[in-house]
């Protein structure tokens, strides 16, 4: 599973430079959480385009998690780039003031969903392209919030699994305090992505390397001595999510059906 | 001789866009006295068509719009790649040969790759051989990215004595590891080698760069000697002019050497090809 850190820098900020000029955008825009992937993506839009040309929101709930504005800000002022803090609390007490909830998966999708909504309304203000942040371990197995911190313009982390973006966050020069982290969604304190998933993102990043990459079956992994809860919870979560990398089905009805058989590429007449 | 192999990206699905570029290249390669250009496979249209496979498809023997390149092949052979209009309704992936001011072949890529990533088998209609003609450089065969990776395309154009075995290609990288590169980049190569060594003819491998919808083509163009020597190799990733003066004489040297070419018995291999397909077992 390692990668060579440099190959794939030169990949990705290829990418970058190649989307923005096709698209004709002028900069790049990240939404930045203090932790390792929007760091690391902060890091490869500055190498590819200077710091000059990237904007960075930070995005918190008033003042829950302190440190990790600090952090967010200290990325921002490494790669030298414009930075926004902008404060959601308002808009998201005035919400859950009128439809008032315990549960804090709602209040998190729903925080994920106004930074997303944010986002996109400065990418038009300022002709700015949404870098993702969702890298291969959360799309397989769907941990994030659809149409919030998984809608982006493009992805340029989507097919590297968290432990290789903590390998190239090292040798892109992030600060250890944020590689070191425990990383969490941020929804309340003490949350952590392990915690919640409940193996750690070595052991979850091997058997999705194994299942994925490699195409071994189940039935290989049970005989390679994996644990078969942890294989099954795994492979449930790849299953129960895959509503969340595609597009929604549209019903099949004339002739010719955009998603099913109007099918232009993406990078139409770039 | 000497040849040139244009690694860049067209943009997908702008013929005019992409004719300026092919004209900047032909020009480029007059000046420096270029007797072969080879572009990618698709290099008028793009790779990633789907839909647009029909919309950016003529037929370069009845549309004037690629008269320009037909002209300035009075000057140079050049070898583009496109969606070729056959009958009515149907389309292939095709590769096209000028010199003299003619079209001297035109080969329909035969093996559409319709798998994981790869769509073509949707949209794009079979091509139904494998030949040589004649060049004024001696003998050459046509292939068209995947088709290279099946071992009895080359065959034939063994069996139809190639000096020159032209590859075009679209050719996305996978496969990451610890090393700089991608494994697909190490197949065509290991391919390439095999396949100039073992029928002793030049190849020379034309692969395009730039991304299309996220997939990355990767490069990495190459020519190997009738000896399976490498005598050039393009950058990954970057987009290069790569021009390499090739000694035809190393085909007689290399055929002295090995007599794959001289001892070959294509009508044995038909015969058995024959009884293995009369058999006609799933």
């Amino acid at each position: 599973m390692k990668i060579n850190e440099e190959f794939v820098t030169r990949l990705i900020t290829t990418f970058i430079r190649e989307e923005l000029k096709k698209f004709g955008f002028e900069r790049a825009l990240i939404g930045l959480s203090g932790g390792v992937d929007s760091a690391v993506c902060a890091f490869l839009a500055a190498r590819a385009l200077g710091g000059e040309k990237v904007l960075c929101l930070i995005m918190p709930y008033g003042n829950t998690f302190p440190e990790e504005i600090d952090d967010a800000r200290m990325v921002a002022s490494l790669i030298n780039c414009r930075s926004l803090i902008i404060d959601i609390q308002p808009m998201i007490d005035a919400y859950f003031a009128r439809y008032p909830t315990d549960n804090p998966v709602l209040k998190g999708n729903k925080m994920a969903r106004e930074r997303m909504s944010i986002l996109y309304d400065f990418s038009a203000r300022e002709k700015a392209l949404i870098l993702g942040t969702s890298n291969k371990t959360e799309l397989l197995i769907g941990y994030g919030t659809i149409h919030g911190d998984m809608a982006c313009g493009i992805n340029p982390l989507g097919d590297l699994y968290k432990t290789q973006i903590r390998q190239l966050a090292a040798w892109l020069g992030v600060p250890e305090k944020i590689r070191k982290k425990a990383p969490t969604a941020g929804l309340w304190a003490g949350q952590t992505d392990e915690g919640e998933i409940g193996l750690t993102y070595e052991e979850l990043d091997k058997i999705l390397y194994e299942l994925v990459d490699l195409r071994r079956s189940r039935q290989e992994l049970l005989d390679g001595g994996y644990d078969p809860v942890k294989i099954n919870r795994v492979w449930e979560m790849m299953k129960r999510s895959e509503f969340k990398r595609r597009q929604p089905p549209i019903i099949k009805l004339s002739a010719r059906t955009v998603g099913h058989d109007f099918l232009y590429p993406y990078d139409w007449d770039r | 001789m000497k040849c040139a192999l244009v690694q860049f990206a067209p943009h997908l699905g702008l013929l005019e866009k992409n004719l300026e570029l092919h004209y900047e290249f032909i020009e480029r390669a007059l000046q420096e006295g270029i007797d072969l250009i080879i572009f990618p496979e698709l290099s008028l249209t793009g790779y990633t068509l789907k839909d647009l496979t029909s919309e950016v498809a003529l037929n370069p023997r009845k549309n004037n719009r690629l008269d320009r390149i037909k002209n300035l092949s009075q000057k140079i052979d050049i070898v583009v790649g496109l969606v070729e209009e056959g009958s009515r309704g149907l389309f292939y992936n095709s590769a096209v040969y000028y010199s003299g001011g003619e079209i001297l072949a035109i080969h329909r890529k035969v093996f559409l790759p319709t798998f994981g990533l790869f769509e073509e088998g949707k949209f794009f209609a079979t091509g139904r051989c494998f030949k040589t003609f004649r060049t004024r450089f001696g003998p050459a065969g046509l292939l068209i990215c995947r088709d290279f990776l099946h071992y009895g395309a080359s065959y034939c154009l063994l069996a139809g004595k190639a000096d020159l075995i032209l590859v075009l290609s679209a050719a996305p990288g996978r496969g990451m590891s610890a090393q700089a590169g991608f494994a697909s980049s190490k197949m065509w190569e290991l391919m390439g080698e095999t396949i100039s060594r073992f029928s002793t003819a030049f190849v020379l491998y034309c692969n395009r760069v730039g991304f299309e919808d996220g997939v990355v083509f990767a490069g990495g163009s190459f020519i190997y000697d009738p000896w399976g020597e490498r005598l050039l190799r393009g950058p990954d990733l970057e987009p290069a002019f790569l021009v390499q003066e090739i000694d035809l004489e190393n085909l007689n040297r290399a055929r002295k050497t090995w007599s794959f070419l001289r001892d070959d018995r294509p009508e044995i291999i038909l015969n058995s090809l024959q009884n293995l397909m009369t058999k006609n077992e799933d």
